[in-house]
């Protein structure tokens, strides 16, 4: 049995009447990426603020190792080392002095921070701009400084919120592969994303979050093993199913369940799709809808959140 | 347990902030470069000799010493816009998360405020006893270090004040409205028995009264019209005591509740 490093018991936070986070309960075991997968406003952000000990919880806790964040708030933040979703900077500061100063203040002796900083720097390509202003930074330039606080520092436990938006495709992968280092070098990652494709491709376990509350938590394929039917066939139509047509589609054999995107926009979840495509593609047409694009998918992680919500992340999102 | 080399981390990142705000120190330096060189001459020939004789035998030179305290006091309360500033851009929750503790933070925040400020002074403070002379070195190293203690005390009261007004545009009024009324209401740039005894009963008890005339006292201005030096040293522990104390208590509060949010 993995031993968990934080223990997170009815940790709750209200704003107002609003539950922000409401009577959460998980483990995030020794050594793992968790990947805290939901929708912007599900409560990622202010979960992990509580567990920094930025904010305090209303109601519950967690302890972070043996320390209780309500009560051994310092002792709680030497465990912790946290990469947000907006930059923490000001603007007249210098990325130098930005991570030379976290080194520092993690307590890091000089010859290992200025080695540790310097490898950094290099590694996110911002050598050469080290001693200019943040100010006049990109975005994708900044959130490679705010990342590489925690790589510098190396905490038992890094979190990292979104720690890829607004970086470009190579650098994503380049901070993947980091994260992974540090993880297998002894850091718990705890990692807060909307992006499917980062949580599947990263976590080690995926717990799933909407409206504050925990829906499911386990190994991504674990998650998509649960999703009813084992394959999805996704269809967009050149006009809108009726409510009679969609009745019958989902009384065929072998459909499981179907999730209305839009009117026009299917995903169908099946068993053994390969069989039964032919079948659908004649549905339609017998229905004289004619079909814009159909495609056989395995699960994704999007599905999975679909099965447990009744939406797609866009729309938990938009909603 | 307070850790001291974490409250000096902290106040040695004030310190650096504070020298990227170029344009502001040229523009506080070019102030009191224009105030020494031309309002204290013009103010000075306009007195009669009796009226010089009762600061000491020369108002420039005690006006010269005022001015060093209402530098000190103006660039010691920009602790409180930086502590602004970090809630705009987010960075006060940076700070939260890092493994200091909140006292560790605050106290070195109101050392750095309170140091850069006395660092930033310190040429023009060199300028102004060169001006004055030294005649007492012993008399002289007990205000300077109350000095210290009052550039500590401002920083408290400026970080006291940013985090019991939750509106920066607030803030920014009340912090130009005080500075008009702290500056004046004390004997930075004139002697209280010049003053109307309701604005002198106030004037009495300011920080910067007790700043200003130990200053003086130190580097040898000899005026019956000063505050006695062991009542200013007292006044300043006092106000360095209270306002690192409220300081750190009411930071320390705000930041645990998440009122920053």
């Amino acid at each position: 049995m993995p031993t968990p490093i934080i223990r997170i018991q009815n940790l709750t936070k209200k704003f107002g009447n609003l539950y922000a986070v409401d009577h959460l309960n998980l483990d995030i075991y020794d050594g793992e990426i968790l990947g805290l997968l939901g929708p912007n406003g599900a409560g990622k952000t202010t979960t992990l603020l509580m567990l920094t000990t930025v904010i305090k919880p209303t109601e519950g806790t967690a302890y972070i190792g043996p320390y209780d964040i309500t009560h051994q708030t310092d002792k709680s933040r030497t465990l912790i080392g946290m990469a947000f979703q907006e930059p923490k900077l000001l603007w007249v500061s210098t990325p130098w002095a930005i991570l030379d100063w976290h080194a520092k203040i993690c307590g890091l002796p000089t010859n290992e921070r200025k080695k540790r900083v310097k490898w950094a720097l290099e590694e996110l390509e911002l050598w050469n701009d080290r001693h200019k202003t943040v100010h006049v930074f990109s975005g994708g330039m900044r959130k490679r400084v705010e990342i590489a606080k925690i790589l510098i520092q190396r905490p038992k436990i890094a979190i990292v919120d979104e720690p890829t938006a607004q970086i470009d495709i190579v650098g994503k992968h380049k901070i993947w592969n980091m994260l992974r280092d540090l993880r297998d070098e002894g850091s718990t990652i705890l990692l807060a994303t909307n992006e499917l494709y980062e949580a599947d491709v990263l976590s080690d376990r995926v717990a799933i979050i909407h409206k504050g509350k925990l829906l499911v938590c386990d190994e991504p394929k674990k998650l998509k093993d649960t999703i009813p039917g084992g394959d999805v066939i996704e269809v967009v139509l050149k006009e809108n199913i009726t409510q009679e047509h969609l009745a019958e589609l989902k009384n065929t054999k072998r459909v499981v369940n179907i999730l209305t995107i839009k009117p026009n926009h299917l995903k169908i979840y099946l068993n053994q799709a390969e069989e039964i495509l032919p079948q659908i593609t004649e549905f339609f047409m017998k229905a004289q809808i004619p079909i814009a694009t159909i495609q056989m998918n395995e699960p994704s992680l999007d599905d999975v959140f679909a099965h447990y919500t009744g939406l797609t992340i866009e729309e938990a999102q938009t909603k | 347990m307070i850790s001291l080399r974490k409250v000096w981390i902290v106040a040695e990142r004030d310190l650096r902030i504070f020298l990227q705000y170029k344009f502001l120190l040229i523009m506080r330096a070019a102030w009191f470069l224009a105030q020494i060189a031309l309002f204290g001459l013009v103010v000075n020939k306009m007195l009669t000799p009796e009226v010089q004789q009762t600061v000491g035998g020369n108002y420039y030179n005690f006006y010269a010493a005022g001015l060093i305290i209402a530098m000190l006091y103006s660039t010691s309360v920009f602790i409180g816009y930086d502590i602004y500033e970090e809630a705009d851009h987010g960075v006060i929750e940076y700070l939260l998360s890092v493994p200091v503790t909140r006292k560790e933070l605050v106290l070195g925040r109101s050392i750095g405020g309170g140091l850069r400020s006395f660092i930033y002074v310190s040429p023009m403070l060199l300028f102004v006893l060169y001006i004055i002379g030294v005649t007492h070195p012993l008399q002289f190293l007990v205000a300077f270090i109350s000095l210290f203690l009052f550039a500590f005390g401002v920083a408290g009261f400026s970080i006291t004040l940013a985090v019991s007004i939750k509106s920066s545009d607030g803030f920014d009024i009340l912090l130009g409205v005080l500075d008009a009324l702290i500056v004046r209401l004390s004997t930075t740039l004139y002697p209280i028995a010049y003053m109307p005894s309701y604005y002198a009963s106030i004037a009495r008890f300011n920080p910067l009264t007790f700043a200003a005339d130990l200053f003086r006292w130190g580097a040898g201005i000899e005026s019956a019209l000063l505050t006695p030096p062991a009542v200013a040293v007292f006044g300043i522990v006092l106000f360095f005591s209270v306002f690192t104390f409220l300081g750190i208590i009411l930071h320390e509060k705000r930041l645990e509740g998440g009122s920053w949010q």
